[in-house]
């Protein structure tokens, strides 16, 4: 079995589907890039696959572990400290500056104060942006925002990254230069990443590409899938 | 093509011979299609056909092909004007990917140009992951990085025409066949 | 902008915002229902009787009795301070769609001012349809409370109507003020084509508001003596100081909660070790005013409870030491007829019951001020719960958040309150050679600060519901 596998994976919001039936594997250490036009449920896919919804039917696997039936605590546990996770933007936390909102996880997890910062320091230094650890977020470009934002995903060394859209509201230079960091340090835990994207060049940045289209995978690129309903 | 231009540009900080001219070509442009020698020795003819570069002496102990090449007052100016000339921004809409899905479509169907332009598009996603690859080597250098997003920001273009057009395929069929 | 595009515009939203139109509409109702009531009491006519002016009518001294009435009439106006200021408050609710709405009005080319408008217009749309709803209450509760006793006596003056034009002036001034109100709460937000954005002084609190205090307790123990010392007729200088002391008082109590804010803030900083508390302690440092706008009302309530309180204990003692002196002087044998205090204590207990209106009114102002503040965060919670931060983690930030200035705000306006009270009245009462001591009223001061921290726990308790709404995946959505 895969190290992060969906089977089946249906999804609703109210009447609209995002998900009919996807299965995606991810092994070990890889790097997956989803792609597909907007409304094809990807996030859809990333959320359930990283525990953040619960799908309405199908399974997803993480380690042999089927988590989609965890509860809430359980899940929240499991993204706190085996997963990682990077948005488009505004996920930090406004009032703190960037090495208490990249230090707050571990904090969660009951490191010591000085201890978390230490850490959270050294992960700033590693995105190049030691500099503005006491500045808070408003005070920050889009770019050393999410770069905090991806040092606060992988200080607790998660095992898989899930980003969905992470350069999305970037400029070219600034979504390479985080880009970049991600896969750099991906390689160097050997973290799994799961990266949504609907640009190809965010997606090249993978080891490989899963396409999906209408709630559903497309594998061949066919998009035949929309054209014989 | 620019190889005369490019010639002319290597030429311009002292003269050079042949050999000299293709090491440098290739190492400036790392990950343009390396030159030939012959394409150089050719090149170099023709230009000092046109007065544009002089023999500027000759290596003792080698051989003619050993002729060291300048460049003359009209080289340069030759080169300053390609330099500064815009370039006309696609003048002819041609392209063999263009040229290939509708000539599929008048002898095939709209299936086997769906399947044409979806392996296309695999390989040039698999080309723009290695280019990809190519800037995040550590190792890369800037100049490697400016090739590589030359050839990217190329390949997303055609990717997102290869995806446009895979949706558009069916009409096109259409309007290929009935005119 | 023309009149009519200013309505269409405000009532564009009137759909997507219901509670906060719901709201709004209800403190606008509530507060006409106050006014009402304040003014019959007021349109009551009275009749000359042995020299005293009466309504013989009634059956209560407080609404019978002219010299009364006045008080009653404060009292019911007092009450609508808060209420309008609930109404104005909920045009902060940061209702995302209305924040969203007036974005797009002003990226179509409103200027702020046009914004502020428009949202001050809704909350003076809202307030017109809450006022129609308080008319109508007054009226069916006047036929429905016309219950004459036995003796002919009316429980309340269900037997008045005031003024056609005074109903009239209600009618358009609450949603005036309720308007006012909005304008003012809204002074802080900027709309700007891309969004909504709160601008926050960026200026530690200094504690200066404690100054402020010491005026006000300074100016009202001051009234006395003067009294004494000027010795002629001044009754209406008098009340000017009383009211400039309490105010002084109450301003500074409400200031100074800023200050607290900002040093518990920081204290909780420096020592706390959870990352709720963290949470809490920057949220309390970056924005210590906070405290201070959405616990106003509260504080002023309690700032008015405590010295009421104190009053109380003063009158009390006042009695007993009235009746030990007259079972001193009076010949053994003869057995002193108590004097019947339980008017005054009726009183009293009518304006504990308008304090207890009051506080749940301010904990209804709390709700809204502390459900904008989670909603207005809404996106960073929801990427928080995302990445696994359990949502007791935020509860506990919210909880300290608020718990922590609103308890010591409250002790410190109690004991202004009991400040103020000592102050005006002494902490000894004497007649002829029995002294006592007027006790500090512990009791009720405790009576009073439970029931406002319980109000403030179920306000965080009702806020705790906006924080699974604000958490959901959906708003990471753009």
């Amino acid at each position: 079995m895969s190290y992060l596998s969906a089977r089946g994976l249906v999804r609703s919001y109210g009447r609209t589907p995002a998900l009919r039936g996807v299965n995606l594997d991810v092994e070990e250490g890889e790097i997956v890039a989803v792609t597909g036009p907007s409304g094809c449920g990807k996030s859809t896919l990333l959320h359930c696959m990283a525990g953040i919804l619960r799908p309405d039917a199908g399974e997803v696997t993480y380690r042999e572990h089927r988590i989609d039936t965890w509860s809430e605590g359980a899940r929240a546990a499991l993204r706190r400290t085996e997963f990682g996770v990077l948005f488009q933007f505004g996920q930090l936390v406004a009032e703190l500056t960037a090495a208490e909102n990249v230090a707050l996880p571990l904090l969660l997890a009951g490191t010591g104060r000085r201890e978390a910062r230490t850490a959270a320091l050294s992960w700033l230094d590693r995105l190049g942006v030691a500099d503005l650890a006491d500045q808070r977020p408003g005070e920050m470009s889009g770019g050393q925002q999410q770069r905090c934002a991806v040092a606060r995903a992988l200080v607790t060394e998660p095992r898989v990254l899930f980003c969905d859209e992470p350069t999305g509201a970037l400029d070219s230079l600034a979504g390479e230069q985080v880009l970049g960091h991600i896969v750099r340090l991906a390689r160097e835990q050997r973290t799994t990443v799961v990266l949504v994207t609907h640009d190809v060049q965010v997606a090249a940045y993978g080891d490989r590409e899963v396409m999906l289209r209408d709630g559903v995978a497309d594998p061949t690129g066919l998009g035949t899938v929309a054209a014989q309903p | 093509m620019s190889t005369p231009h490019v010639l002319l540009g290597l030429l311009a900080d002292g003269p050079k011979h042949g050999y000299d001219l293709k090491r440098a070509h290739d190492l400036k442009l790392p990950r343009a299609k390396p030159v030939a020698f012959g394409q150089v020795y050719a090149t170099l003819g023709r230009l000092a056909r046109d007065g544009l570069v002089v023999p500027a002496g000759q290596d003792r102990d080698a051989g003619p092909d050993r002729t060291s090449y300048e460049l003359t007052e009209d080289g340069r100016k030759a080169l300053m004007e390609w330099i500064a000339a815009v370039e006309a921004p696609m003048p002819h809409l041609t392209s063999v990917l263009l040229a290939k899905v509708v000539v599929t479509l008048l002898v095939g169907d709209a299936d086997q140009a769906r399947e044409y332009l979806a392996a296309q598009r695999a390989a040039h996603t698999a080309r723009l992951r290695e280019l990809t690859g190519v800037k995040t080597d550590p190792d890369a250098t800037l100049g490697d990085v400016i090739a590589a997003d030359f050839g990217i920001a190329h390949l997303d273009a055609d990717l997102r025409w290869l995806r446009t057009t895979l949706d558009r395929v069916a009409d096109l069929h259409e309007e290929v066949i009935t005119r | 902008m023309k009149p009519w595009a200013l309505v269409r515009l405000a009532l564009a939203g009137t759909r997507s915002d219901t509670a906060r139109v719901a709201l709004t509409g209800l403190s606008a109702g509530l507060a006409t229902l106050a006014y009402l009531a304040a003014l019959t009491v007021v349109a009551i006519p009275t009749v000359e009787d042995n020299g005293s002016r009466v309504s013989p009518q009634y059956r209560h001294a407080l609404i019978a009795e002219a010299g009364l009435r006045p008080g009653v009439v404060v009292v019911l106006v007092l009450l609508t301070i808060p209420v309008l200021a609930l109404a104005g408050q909920c045009a902060l609710l940061g209702a995302p769609s209305r924040d969203r709405r007036l974005a797009a009005i002003r990226l179509a080319g409103g200027s702020p001012g046009q914004a502020i408008a428009i949202a001050a217009t809704e909350t003076g749309l809202a307030s017109v349809l809450g006022t129609a709803a308080g008319v109508g209450a007054y009226f069916g509760g006047r036929e429905l409370l016309h219950r004459p006793g036995a003796d002919g006596k009316l429980p309340l003056p269900t037997d008045v109507v005031p003024p056609a034009w005074w109903i009239a002036a209600v009618c358009l001034g609450i949603p005036a003020v309720a308007m006012l109100f909005a304008v003012l709460q809204l002074r802080r937000v900027v709309v700007t084509p891309f969004g909504v954005v709160r601008r926050v002084r960026d200026r530690p609190p200094m504690p200066w508001p404690g100054v402020l205090i010491i005026v006000g307790l300074v100016i009202t123990a001051s009234i006395v003596p003067l009294s004494r010392q000027l010795e002629g007729d001044t009754p209406a200088l008098l009340l000017v100081l009383l009211f400039l002391g309490l105010a002084c008082a109450t301003v500074g109590v409400v200031a100074g909660t800023g200050w607290i804010s900002y040093r518990t803030g920081w204290l909780m900083h420096r020592f706390g070790r959870r990352p709720a508390t963290l949470l809490a302690a920057r949220r309390l440092m970056a924005d210590p005013w906070n405290g201070s706008r959405t616990l106003a009302g509260l504080l002023a309530c309690l700032v008015f409870g405590g010295g009421a309180a104190g009053v109380r204990s003063s009158f009390a003692t006042d009695f007993q030491v009235e009746r030990e002196a007259a079972e001193r002087s009076a010949p053994s044998g003869v057995t002193i007829e108590p004097r019947d205090t339980d008017f005054y204590f009726g009183a009293f207990n009518l304006i504990n019951i308008a304090i207890a209106v009051g506080l749940v009114i301010a904990a209804g102002g709390l709700v809204v001020a502390l459900a904008e503040s989670i909603v207005s965060r809404r996106r960073s919670y929801a990427a928080l719960v995302a990445t696994g931060v359990p949502r007791s983690t935020l509860a506990k930030a919210v909880m300290w958040q608020s718990l922590t200035p609103a308890v010591l705000g409250i002790a410190t306006a109690l004991a202004v309150g009991v400040g103020l009270s000592r102050g005006l009245f002494g902490d000894a009462s004497r007649q002829d050679s029995v002294v006592r001591e007027v006790p500090v009223p512990l009791d009720d001061l405790a009576l009073l600060g439970a029931g406002a921290v319980v109000a403030v726990l179920a306000v965080v308790g009702a806020g705790l519901l906006f924080l699974r709404a604000s958490t959901a995946i959906e708003e990471l959505r753009v």
